[in-house]
C-alpha cells in the first residue's frame, strides 16, 4: 500500500465507518462521480452524491452463508440420525407439522429441543470465546480455559444441590461466572492479560472451582451426584426448559450487542494507544465486552455444563475462514453452533447405545488442537 | 569433602528434626481422628492399653494402613515433584500438571476396561502410563523448543491432562463395572486402601530411593547448565533419563494406590525450597517429611469436615495447591531452576 494509492481513496471515502463486522459504512463526498468500492467489498446504497452507502465484505458474506448452509445440513442430519433413523424428507414434513404422528413426536418433542439447545449453547460459547480472546488479545483466553466455566458450574451445582427452582441454575451460574472472572482478572492484574501467566492464573482459579464442585457433589446422596455427573463434564441431557429459553433471549440480545461492539472489537486488537487514538473508549468497551462474554458463558453453562472447548474451536474455525480485517463475530457464532451440533450428533450416534456427553467429544477434538496451538514455535500468539 | 546427602547447616538440621517431630505428631492424630464413631479419647485409651475391640479394629485395621499409605504417597509425590522441577528447570513442573498422573490414571482405566483387576498389575500399568505421559509432554516440549518457557510447558501439560481425562471418562462410560471400581479412585483418596497395596509398591519405591541417592550429585550439577554438568564429568542425557524414570515409577506407584492427587508435587518442593535453598539434595531431604505432612493433614481434614462421610483428598489438595500455583505465577520473575 503506497501513499499515492491511499490518498485518493481516503479523500473519496471520507470517514469510513464500520457498521458491523461484515459491513462498513462510508460517507462519500458530494461532488464526486461514482466511487469504486474497495477490493473485496460490495457497495450497497447510494451510487453517487451525498448519501450514505454500506460496504459489505464479499468474503464475509460467502463465509457466513456457507456456514449457514452447512449448519442447516448438520441440523437435518441431527434430526434424522439417532436410535431410529428417519428419512430427511419425513423430517422436513414433520417439522412442518405433517406426516405421521410417531415421526412428528420424535422430531418435534425429542430431537428438536435438544437441537435448539445445542445450537444456542454452541453459539453462545463461541461468541463468548471470541469476545474474550479479542479483549485479552490472547488466543488462549477463552472463558473455558481461564476458569469462568468452572466458576459457573460450581455455583450452578450448588443451586442444583441446594434448591430446586428451575431458573436458579442460570442465576447462580451468572454469579459464579462473574466471581471467577473477577478473580482471574484481579489476580492477573499485575502481569496483564497477554502472556501465558494470565492463562495459568486462570487455570488455577478453574482448579479451585473444580474442586468446589467436587466438594459439593461429595456431600449429596449418590443418586443426585450420579445425575449431576454428566452435566459437570458438559452434556445436553440435563437441560431444563427454563434455562434454554433464558439462553435464547440472552444469545439474541448478546448477538446484537456484539454486532454493535464489532467495530470497537476490530480496533481493540491493536494496542491500547492505537485504539484510543482511533476514538474508542477502551475502558468502557472493555467492561462491556467482558460482561457480555461472562454473561453468555454463564447462561450457556446453565444449560449444558462446561463445554468450554467450543469457545476455543469455534473462533479458530471462524478466523481460519475469514480475512483478518474484522473480528469474525457472526462466523464464530455460526461455527460454534455447528461444532456443538456435530459433536453432540457424534456423541449420540457413534457409540450407540452408549451416549457420550458432548463435553467429552469436544475435549477430545479440542485437546490436540490446543496442544498444537501451544506447541507451535514461539511467535506472536494474539 | 563433605558427605553429600546430609543438610549441612545446623539450623537446617534442627528444622528437619522439627518437621520429623511434626510428622510423628500428625501421624498419631491421624490414628486418633476419623469420620466414624470411634472417638479420639477411645482411640487414645486403646493405644495406652485398654481393651476395646472396636477401637482396636478401627485404629489398627483402618487408620494405621491409611496413615502408612499417606506417608508413602506423600514422600513419593513430594520427591517426584522436586525431581521433575529440577530436571525440567521449571518451578511449575508438577507431575499432576504435566500429565504424568493423568497418564497413569488413563493407563489404569484402560487396563480395567480391558479386564484386568489384580493389584500388582495395576501398579506396573500405572507406572508405565506415567512414564509415557511424562515422556510425551517433556519430549514434545523439547522437540518443539518450548521447554525453555516454564509457563507454556505447564499449559501444554494441562491440555494433555485434559485430553487424557476426557478419554478416561469416555472409556469408563463403556464399562459400568469398571466405572464403579474407578469412580472414587480417579478423584484421589486414601480411604479404604489396603496394606497389600503398599507392600506391592514398596520394591519400586526402594529402587527409586537407591537411584535418587546415586543421581543426586549429578543432578545438582545439572542445575548449573548442561555444559557445566558435562564439564564436571556427568552425562546430562543419562541423568535426565534416570530422573524421568524415577518420577514415573514414584508417581505411578502413588497414583496406583491413591489415585491422581494433583498439586502436591507443586506445593511440597515450593515449601522445601523455602527451607533448604537452591540445593536439590537439601530440597529432597526436606521433601521427605513435608510431603507426608501435607497429605496426612489434608487427609485428616477430609475425614473431619463432612463427617460422617468423607471428602476426596484430591479436592482438598487442589483447594490448597491452586493458590500456590497462582502465587508462583504472579511472582514478577519466575525463579529459574
Amino acid at each position: 500500500m503506497t501513499l499515492r494509492w491511499l490518498k485518493p481513496e481516503f479523500r473519496k471515502h471520507g470517514a469510513a465507518a464500520l457498521l458491523s463486522n461484515d459491513a462498513s459504512m462510508g460517507i462519500a463526498p458530494p461532488e464526486d462521480a461514482p466511487v469504486k468500492s474497495p477490493r473485496g467489498y460490495w457497495r450497497w446504497g447510494e451510487r453517487r452524491g451525498g448519501g450514505v452507502s454500506i460496504l459489505i465484505e464479499q468474503r464475509a458474506v460467502w463465509v457466513n452463508s456457507g456456514l449457514i448452509i452447512v449448519l442447516m445440513l448438520a441440523c437435518t442430519a441431527y434430526l434424522s440420525l439417532g436410535s431410529v433413523i428417519l428419512d430427511p424428507r419425513d423430517v422436513v414434513k414433520a417439522l412442518a407439522g405433517q406426516g405421521d404422528i410417531m415421526t412428528g413426536f420424535m422430531v418435534q418433542e425429542l430431537r428438536l429441543p435438544r437441537l435448539v439447545a445445542a445450537c444456542l449453547t454452541g453459539g453462545a460459547f463461541a461468541l463468548a470465546g471470541i469476545l474474550m480472546q479479542t479483549l485479552a488479545r490472547n488466543r488462549l483466553a477463552t472463558p473455558g480455559i481461564i476458569g469462568i466455566d468452572n466458576g459457573a458450574t460450581a455455583f450452578a451445582v450448588a443451586s442444583v444441590v441446594g434448591m430446586s427452582v428451575s431458573l436458579a441454575p442460570s442465576a447462580m451460574a451468572l454469579t459464579g461466572a462473574v466471581t471467577a472472572a473477577v478473580l482471574t482478572f484481579g489476580l492477573a492484574a499485575g502481569s496483564g492479560t497477554q502472556g501465558y501467566r494470565f492463562i495459568v492464573a486462570g487455570i488455577g482459579v478453574g482448579a479451585v472451582f473444580g474442586a468446589i464442585t467436587q466438594l459439593l457433589l461429595a456431600r449429596v446422596a449418590i443418586d443426585t451426584a450420579n445425575a449431576a455427573y454428566p452435566w459437570t463434564v458438559g452434556s445436553l441431557n440435563a437441560r431444563s426448559g427454563g434455562s434454554v429459553q433464558l439462553l435464547g433471549i440472552g444469545l439474541a440480545l448478546g448477538f446484537v450487542a456484539a454486532l454493535t461492539l464489532a467495530r470497537s472489537l476490530t480496533v481493540l486488537r491493536f494496542s491500547e494507544a492505537t485504539a484510543s487514538g482511533l476514538g474508542v473508549n477502551t475502558s468502557a468497551r472493555r467492561i462491556q465486552i467482558l460482561l457480555l462474554s461472562v454473561a453468555l458463558t454463564a447462561l450457556a453453562v446453565a444449560v449444558a455444563g462446561p463445554v468450554g472447548m467450543v469457545g476455543l474451536i469455534g473462533p479458530e474455525i471462524a478466523r481460519a475462514l475469514s480475512t483478518p480485517r474484522h473480528v469474525p463475530v457472526v462466523a464464530a457464532t455460526l461455527a460454534g453452533a455447528l461444532v456443538m451440533v456435530l459433536s453432540d450428533l457424534a456423541g449420540r450416534t457413534l457409540l450407540a447405545p452408549i451416549e457420550l456427553p458432548v463435553g467429552i467429544v469436544t475435549a477430545i477434538i479440542g485437546g490436540p488442537w490446543l496442544l498444537w496451538i501451544l506447541m507451535r514455535p514461539q511467535r506472536s500468539h494474539a | 569433602m563433605k558427605v553429600a546427602l546430609i543438610p549441612q547447616r545446623l539450623e537446617q538440621r534442627t528444622l528437619l528434626a522439627l518437621l520429623l517431630t511434626a510428622l510423628v505428631a500428625v501421624s498419631v492424630v491421624s490414628l486418633l481422628v476419623g469420620a466414624g464413631t470411634v472417638s479420639p479419647s477411645q482411640a487414645f485409651s486403646m493405644l495406652l492399653g485398654s481393651e476395646d475391640s472396636e477401637a482396636h479394629f478401627v485404629v489398627w485395621e483402618l487408620r494405621a494402613p491409611r496413615t502408612l499409605i499417606g506417608i508413602a504417597v506423600g514422600m513419593a509425590l513430594g520427591v517426584s515433584g522436586a525431581l521433575l522441577q529440577a530436571v525440567a528447570r521449571n518451578p511449575l513442573a508438577e507431575p499432576g500438571l504435566l500429565g504424568v498422573s493423568a497418564g497413569a490414571a488413563f493407563a489404569v482405566a484402560l487396563a480395567l476396561v480391558l479386564g484386568a483387576s489384580a493389584a500388582t498389575l495395576r501398579i506396573s500399568v500405572a507406572q508405565l502410563g506415567a512414564l509415557v505421559g511424562c515422556l510425551c509432554v517433556l519430549g514434545v516440549a523439547r522437540w518443539r523448543g518450548v521447554d525453555n518457557d516454564p509457563i507454556r510447558l505447564v499449559l501444554a501439560g494441562a491440555a494433555f491432562s485434559a485430553l487424557l481425562g476426557a478419554m478416561t471418562s469416555m472409556m469408563l462410560l463403556f464399562d459400568q463395572r469398571s466405572a464403579d471400581e474407578v469412580r472414587f479412585w480417579v478423584i484421589g483418596s486414601l480411604a479404604g486402601r489396603r496394606l497389600e497395596d503398599l507392600w506391592a509398591v514398596l520394591p519400586s519405591m526402594a529402587f527409586c530411593t537407591v537411584l535418587i541417592a546415586l543421581i543426586a550429585r549429578p543432578l545438582s550439577a545439572l542445575a548449573l547448565g548442561e555444559r557445566m554438568a558435562s564439564g564436571l564429568g556427568h552425562h546430562p542425557q543419562l541423568i535426565r533419563a534416570l530422573v524421568v524414570l524415577c518420577v514415573a515409577l514414584l508417581v505411578g506407584a502413588a497414583t496406583a494406590i491413591a489415585g491422581p492427587i494433583i498439586f502436591v508435587g507443586l506445593v511440597v518442593p515450593f515449601i522445601a525450597r523455602a527451607f533448604a535453598g537452591p540445593d536439590i539434595r537439601r530440597t529432597l531431604w526436606f521433601c521427605l517429611p513435608i510431603g507426608p505432612l501435607i497429605i496426612l493433614t489434608a487427609d485428616i481434614i477430609s475425614r473431619v469436615v463432612v463427617a460422617p462421610s468423607e471428602l476426596p483428598l484430591g479436592v482438598l489438595t487442589a483447594l490448597c495447591g491452586a493458590p500456590v500455583l497462582i502465587a508462583a505465577v504472579r511472582a514478577r520473575r519466575l525463579p529459574m531452576l
